[in-house]
C-alpha cells in the first residue's frame, strides 16, 4: 500500500508494445492487464492520446493494416534516391561509358597504325 | 504483428548509430517503433482516417528531413511534438484560428517525476502524499484510490462509481497532476 502510494508520481519509461496496444483494444485483456496497461497511459501523454485515436477508427482491424502500409511508405521515402543522387548516377555513367569509348578509339587507332606501318614495311 | 528484431535496441542507441553512420535504415527502425502511436494521435486530432495516414506520412518526411539537420536527444518526445503541431496546423487551415505551437527545436526533456523527491526520505513523502490525497476533490480521490491503490481498471472504476470512461480517465489525470502539484508545496513547506 505504502509502496503504491509512492508509485502514484513516478514516470516509468516502459513502453506498450502494439500487440499489447491493440488487445487492450479490442477488450482482450484481463483487468489486471488492462490496469497495467491504464497505468502507462495515466504516465505517458503520447500513448494516452494515441489510445484515444486509436478508440475512434472504426474497425480496429484496419489499424494493422494502416500501420503496414504507412511502415512500407516510410520504407520507400528512406531508401528512395534524391533528385541530385539520381542526376550523379547518370552522370557516372555517362563519364563512365564516354571513358570506355575513348580507350576504345584509342586501341582501334592504335591497331590501325600499327596495321599501316606493317603493311608499309612488308 | 511483424516482430521487432532490433527491440534491444533503446531509441537513443538508434539515433546514435544514425548520427554516426547517417544510414536510413536505423531511422527507419526507430520511426516504425511509432507508427501505431502517431496514427492514434492524429486520429485523435484529425478524427478522420484518411486525415490520419495521411499526416502521418507527412509526419515522417518532416522528421527525416529535420533528423538529417539537427540533432535530436529524446525522440519519443519529439515525433510526439512534431505530430502534434502538424495536426494543430492542419486544424488551424480547416478553421482558421491559430494553435499554439509547441517548439520543436527546444529539445524534448524527458519528464521529471518529481523534482525533489530524490532529497526526500519515505516517511516524509508519505506523509506529503497521504496530506495531498486528502487535497483532492472527491471524484479525483475516489478515482485516484480506486486505480492506484486498489490497482482497478477503467472499466471497473467506471462500474464502481457511475462515472463514464472519459470522466474515469480526466481524473485520474487531473488527480494525479494536482497530487504532484500539492506534493511539491508541501514538501517545501517542511
Amino acid at each position: 500500500m505504502n509502496k503504491d502510494l509512492l508509485n502514484i508520481l513516478l514516470n516509468s519509461n516502459k513502453d506498450i508494445d502494439n500487440q499489447q496496444l491493440m488487445d487492450y483494444l479490442a477488450g482482450k485483456l484481463s483487468e489486471e492487464e488492462k490496469h497495467a496497461v491504464e497505468m502507462q497511459l495515466a504516465e505517458n501523454d503520447f500513448m494516452s492520446d494515441a489510445v484515444e485515436g486509436l478508440e475512434i477508427v472504426k474497425n480496429k482491424r484496419d489499424i494493422n493494416v494502416f500501420v503496414d502500409q504507412l511502415n512500407r511508405d516510410l520504407h520507400k521515402k528512406l531508401f528512395r534516391k534524391s533528385k541530385r543522387q539520381r542526376r550523379k548516377a547518370i552522370q557516372q555513367r555517362w563519364t563512365f561509358a564516354a571513358i570506355i569509348l575513348i580507350l576504345a578509339l584509342l586501341l582501334a587507332a592504335w591497331l590501325m597504325i600499327v596495321k599501316y606501318q606493317h603493311l608499309r614495311h612488308g | 504483428m511483424k516482430e521487432d528484431r532490433h527491440q534491444h535496441i533503446t531509441d537513443k542507441a538508434l539515433l546514435e548509430k544514425f548520427y554516426a553512420d547517417k544510414d536510413n535504415q536505423w531511422l527507419g527502425i526507430l520511426m516504425q517503433r511509432y507508427t501505431m502511436l502517431l496514427l492514434g494521435v492524429c486520429m485523435k486530432y484529425l478524427k478522420n482516417e484518411d486525415d490520419a495516414r495521411d499526416s502521418v506520412q507527412q509526419v515522417f518526411l518532416k522528421a527525416i528531413h529535420e533528423l538529417h539537420k539537427y540533432r535530436v536527444d529524446y525522440f519519443k518526445s519529439w515525433i510526439y511534438m512534431v505530430a502534434k503541431n502538424h495536426c494543430l496546423m492542419k486544424l488551424r487551415d480547416k478553421q482558421g484560428k491559430t494553435p499554439v505551437l509547441l517548439d520543436e527545436q527546444v529539445i524534448a526533456v524527458q519528464d521529471e517525476p518529481l523534482s525533489q523527491q530524490a532529497h526526500l526520505d519515505k516517511d516524509r513523502m508519505l506523509d506529503a502524499m497521504s496530506a495531498a490525497i486528502a487535497e483532492l476533490n472527491e471524484e479525483q480521490q475516489q478515482c485516484v484510490t480506486l486505480f492506484y491503490l486498489e490497482k482497478k481498471s477503467y472499466s471497473q472504476i467506471a462500474d464502481i462509481t457511475g462515472f463514464s470512461m472519459m470522466q474515469v480517465k480526466s481524473y485520474i489525470q487531473n488527480g494525479k497532476r494536482n497530487l504532484k502539484i500539492a506534493v511539491e508545496r508541501i514538501t517545501k513547506q517542511q
